[in-house]
């Protein structure tokens, strides 16, 4: 009993971590990559997708889970989609009434989080052949690895781009704003150099 | 028969989700759509306030203008109330298409409709440290105190000239022009109907 007991909280264990670093959907499946390069300019907007996905992805994997032997394999898709856009509209909703100033600050992101490729993809590798608790388990730690990046991309982005993180003065009255670093290019720039860093520490840790 | 009894042995998963789906969806909008709708009012009274300071606004009447695709589009006109009654000009919205999407405008003239008292974006999606530069006091404040006329977009000039040429943003025409457009074909339009509903007095 303990044994199988041992057996479960390990695969919990594993599950967990995976999301936050072994397959991290940002840094190791790059997934996700639409929302990561677009609402990283400042860490309120990047926090707030990052949660907005936990939700649908935490709620989708739970629906798949629950009726993946009534799953007909040619209808799969289909039925991930609909129940990932349900998830998606009622979190656009709550932002909307909620926090509608965020939810113009991240305007179409969150209806294309419908399209994003990490809920999907949990949905077919996790929710659609697993228990729905390995399934749960499996949602929080891929949601909270993508909102993590996410964080740290946009804290690195906002301090170099405004001198503030979390809209909290850092820097020194003489710094310099780099103001490409809220363009696009910052995005890239600063993901290439995180995805860089990540490869070197895996190199060296294997 | 056996048809139909594939189909509904195929689909009944996804017909009977798309329904619950559609209830959910259903039941959540009419929870929150009372709160949407308040938080777009409170929004264009607090740019309406901005525009016209110390005044409320409070819905004085409908018109319907001709919008830029051509088609027949309903506008509700707020007058600029202050605390002691006065009105002190009027607002509304005006909608056209951006560089991206969709540009809707808070549009506030003075109390006889001549001159511009200033317009403010309500929504937009336009390019971040571009387009997005409308929402800037620099470009808004072009708009000013400008004559109620047709304006006209420059590409250089001294932005801080009060007339009707608008300097664009540099690195965003697309947008400038927009805005622009968006004024244009409905401040005339609603100037007309407003004289013709006795709201205003006629210039001529």
């Amino acid at each position: 009993m303990t044994n199988k007991s041992d057996t479960k909280a390990g695969l919990y264990k594993e599950t967990l971590i995976a999301g936050l670093w072994r397959e991290n959907p940002v840094l190791r499946l790059v997934l996700g990559m639409c929302p990561t390069l677009a609402v990283t300019a400042a860490v309120k907007p990047a926090l707030t997708m990052g949660l907005s996905v936990v939700f649908v992805l935490v709620c989708s994997n739970i629906v798949v889970s629950l009726m993946r032997n009534l799953l007909k394999p040619h209808l799969r898709i289909l039925m991930f989609t609909l129940t990932i856009a349900t998830f998606v509209t009622i979190a656009d909703l709550f932002l909307k009434a909620y926090l509608p100033r965020m939810s113009e600050t991240l305007g179409p992101y969150v209806p294309l989080i419908i399209v994003n490729c990490i809920i999907i993809c949990r949905a077919e590798a996790c929710a659609s052949k697993n228990t729905l608790s390995v399934s749960i388990i499996d949602a929080v730690g891929m949601g909270a690895g993508f909102t993590l990046v996410l964080c740290v991309l946009a804290s690195v982005r906002e301090l170099l781009s405004t001198g503030k993180v979390f809209e909290m003065q850092l820097m020194p009255d003489a710094f310099v704003p780099w103001a490409a670093m809220s363009m696009p290019v910052g995005a890239f720039l600063t993901l290439g150099l995180m995805l860089g860093l990540v490869n070197l520490i895996t190199k060296r840790t294997r | 028969m056996s048809k139909i009894r594939y189909f509904v042995q195929q689909s009944w998963l996804l017909i009977v989700s798309s329904f619950f789906f559609g209830l959910l969806i259903a039941a959540t909008n009419y929870a929150l759509s009372a709160k949407i709708e308040w938080n777009k009012t409170e929004k264009f009274n607090l740019l309406t306030s901005a525009l016209l300071p110390g005044a409320k606004p409070e819905l004085a009447t409908q018109v319907e203008i001709d919008s830029i695709g051509g088609k027949k589009e309903k506008v509700n006109i707020y007058k600029a109330v202050t605390k002691t009654g006065g009105c002190i000009g009027w607002s509304f919205n005006a909608t056209g298409p951006g560089f991206q999407d969709e540009i809707e405008l808070v549009v506030a003239v003075d109390k006889n409709f001549r001159k511009i008292a200033g317009f403010n974006v309500l929504a937009s999606n336009e390019t971040p440290g571009f387009g997005d530069h409308i929402k800037d006091d620099y470009y808004q404040d072009q708009f000013k105190s400008v004559p109620v006329d047709v304006l006209k977009l420059v590409k250089t000039g001294d932005p801080k000239k009060i007339d009707s040429e608008i300097v664009a943003i540099t690195g965003a025409t697309v947008s400038s022009e927009a805005v622009v457009k968006i004024i244009n074909n409905s401040l005339l339009q609603v100037k007309k109907q407003m004289q013709e509903k006795g709201l205003i007095s006629n210039d001529k």
